[in-house]
């Protein structure tokens, strides 16, 4: 729960922070003027302050939609990435957004009319191209959305753009607003899951694996199609038993023409985020493994990496064709 | 002019609360509750400490600058480490009553300057929020819906460099409001409203406690790489790699001790790379738990 919210005065009367003042009446409201000055603060202690990080509602300004990094989507001929938020409600141990930010604490830009003004102008731009817009980059896209309503506006949004692809990427259950609504051809969800044994570890905070196959199962009978993403691939002495099980354990009744893509990528960080998170988790066990350091990147290895893409491939192939199976490379 | 009793024998990881506080008479109930000892009244600033209940106090006297002056001189003194917290406690005036009543500041303004700070972690469930408002002179007008003081935005300026701004509190009594003018405010008020609170700051401190205790945890460097940096000459890089391995390789083998006995014909250089070989073998039966 929610119990500090520090908002920017310009956006104290925008409807989103109303919706949410209603939603959290009370919480305690301090006036900011930039969310930078609390944000990028020095000397804040990321661990201690995700036991109880605090709301910022802000106004974002610029770099409302960027290219995603190349390696990161399927085929479309241009990916972008937008982040209506900073920072995740869970506390994944391998997610970047352990050593991306300073601060813990979650920040929401209000000013969606503001994106989805920016996607409209990309859209334009690539006319007639296939374009990919993935959500999720920086936060987590419906962990949140109880509060924020931003999936619902999103998909009002990408309704009328039926040509263009919406990726929402989640660990999340909140799955409520998807499924009062009619599913759009063009909007994929995708979950990120790893092997329970492995999430109990590591994915903190996050819904249990089992509940969000739960949640995939009623999303792609409701007619939602379904992203499935392993990413990243941990390594352990049982790993492809693991995997194989997650496999078929979401494949279970699910029916495998509502899986839109499926796609895993290997365990990996740049060198400067590795240290910071190991040094916010130095007693867990996965900062503790002979990871190699290669160009500035730190990763099991080509030998394990290469294993597990020939695993998984093959693995990931009884279930659907080839077509939809894309290694994630970034 | 620094007159210390005792100080080199001080065991300064014992300090895990660290006060700043601007007058004796908001200091006096916590040293008498905390049972600490003066050790250097002849000092800038006078410091009490209690080793066995881990607290640490410095009187700033009255001012932003002197609060940050206070702090750093408690810092250095003392040496702190930097799991420590830190406190800056006293009165303020507050729009509203009933005086008495304790807050915590999760805005501090200089009002002077501007500069906005953002100390500590919320403790919610122990004490109402507010903005608090640093002023050079005091406040009698209660203008804004806010708590007025003249020594926290000093204070935060300073305490966050040597912890954390997690571990930088500002919590404040309400001494004087529009219906309770600061010119009644007395020493014994003082002594007797903080006394009154005396229970809940202990509860307030337990809830501080597990953080310092995890913040304390993480930075801590095990005797055993205390022992070999010691005994061997590491270079600064051979001494971060030493530090790194040895923590992989404690995680990995928990149970296993590493014994100077067995290590006294090698280099530096050959310790890690008798770590990073075990640590190889080991990653085959990996597992995540």
């Amino acid at each position: 729960m929610i119990e500090t919210i520090f908002f920017e005065e310009q956006i104290a009367e925008h409807p989103t922070t109303e919706r949410i003042r209603k939603a959290l009446p009370r919480a305690s409201w301090i006036p900011i003027e930039r969310y930078q000055e609390l944000f990028n603060k020095r000397h804040q202690n990321f661990k201690l302050q995700k036991k109880n990080p605090a709301l910022i509602l802000a106004k974002k300004h610029d770099n409302f939609v960027l290219p995603a990094p190349s390696g990161f989507g399927m085929e479309s001929y241009k990916n972008f990435y937008f982040s209506h938020m900073y920072n995740c409600l869970y506390d994944c141990k391998y997610c970047f957004l352990q050593g991306m930010y300073s601060s813990a604490n979650f920040v929401l830009f209000v000013n969606y009319e503001d994106f989805f003004k920016a996607i409209s102008d990309k859209i334009e731009e690539y006319k007639g191209r296939s374009l990919t817009f993935f959500s999720g980059y920086d936060c987590d896209s419906l962990a949140f959305d109880k509060l924020s309503g931003f999936a619902d506006q999103a998909l009002n949004f990408f309704n009328d753009f039926s040509n263009v692809e919406l990726e929402l990427r989640t660990k999340s259950i909140a799955i409520n607003s998807l499924l009062q609504r009619r599913p759009l051809s063009n909007c994929v969800v995708a979950f990120s899951l790893s092997p329970a044994k492995i999430a109990k570890s590591l994915d903190s905070k996050a819904p249990s694996i089992s509940r969000r196959i739960s949640a995939i199962k009623q999303l792609a009978a409701a007619g939602w199609k379904i992203g499935l993403r392993f990413d990243p691939l941990i390594y352990t002495s049982d790993w492809k038993q693991l995997y194989a099980s997650l496999f078929a354990e979401i494949m279970d009744g699910l029916d495998p023409s509502m899986i839109h893509s499926i796609s895993y990528g290997p365990l990996r960080f740049p060198k400067k985020m590795y240290k910071k998170a190991a040094s916010l988790h130095p007693e867990h066990k996965l900062f503790a493994f002979p990871m190699e350091e290669t160009k500035g990147v730190v990763s099991y290895g080509t030998k394990i990496e290469t294993q597990m893409h020939d695993f998984l491939k093959s693995e990931l192939n009884k279930y659907t064709s080839e077509k939809k199976i894309f290694q994630c490379t970034i | 002019m620094s007159e210390f009793r005792n100080f080199e024998n001080h065991s300064n990881d014992q300090f895990n609360f660290c006060w700043v506080i601007a007058l004796r008479a908001e200091a006096t109930p916590l040293i008498k509750a905390f049972n600490m000892k003066n050790v250097g009244n002849k000092s800038l600033f006078p410091i009490y400490t209690n080793e066995e209940t881990g607290h640490a106090l410095v009187i700033s006297g009255i001012g932003s600058v002197k609060s940050a002056a206070a702090a750093t001189f408690l810092k250095n003194q003392l040496k702190i480490k930097d799991h420590s917290a830190w406190i800056n406690f006293g009165i303020a005036g507050f729009f509203k009553g009933p005086i008495g009543d304790l807050y915590q500041a999760i805005k501090v303004v200089s009002k002077e300057s501007g500069a906005a700070f953002f100390p500590g972690l919320r403790l919610t469930k122990l004490l109402p929020a507010s903005i608090l408002f640093t002023v050079s002179k005091p406040e009698n007008e209660y203008k804004e819906q806010v708590l007025y003081d003249m020594e926290a935005s000093g204070f935060c300026e300073m305490a966050p460099i040597f912890s954390c701004n997690e571990l930088t509190y500002v919590i404040k009594i309400i001494s004087d409001t529009p219906n309770n003018s600061s010119s009644l405010i007395t020493k014994n008020l003082v002594r007797e409203l903080i006394e009154k609170k005396l229970p809940k700051i202990q509860n307030i401190l337990a809830e501080i406690k597990i953080l310092v205790e995890e913040e304390k945890k993480r930075l801590l460097i095990p005797n055993e790489v205390m022992k070999f940096e010691k005994r061997f000459k590491f270079t600064e890089t051979n001494k971060y790699k030493f530090r790194e391995t040895y923590r992989k390789w404690k995680i990995a083998f928990p149970t296993k001790n590493l014994e100077l006995s067995e290590f006294l014909n090698f280099q530096p250089k050959e310790i890690i790379l008798k770590l990073e070989n075990e640590l190889l073998v080991n990653a085959k039966d990996w597992t995540v738990l």
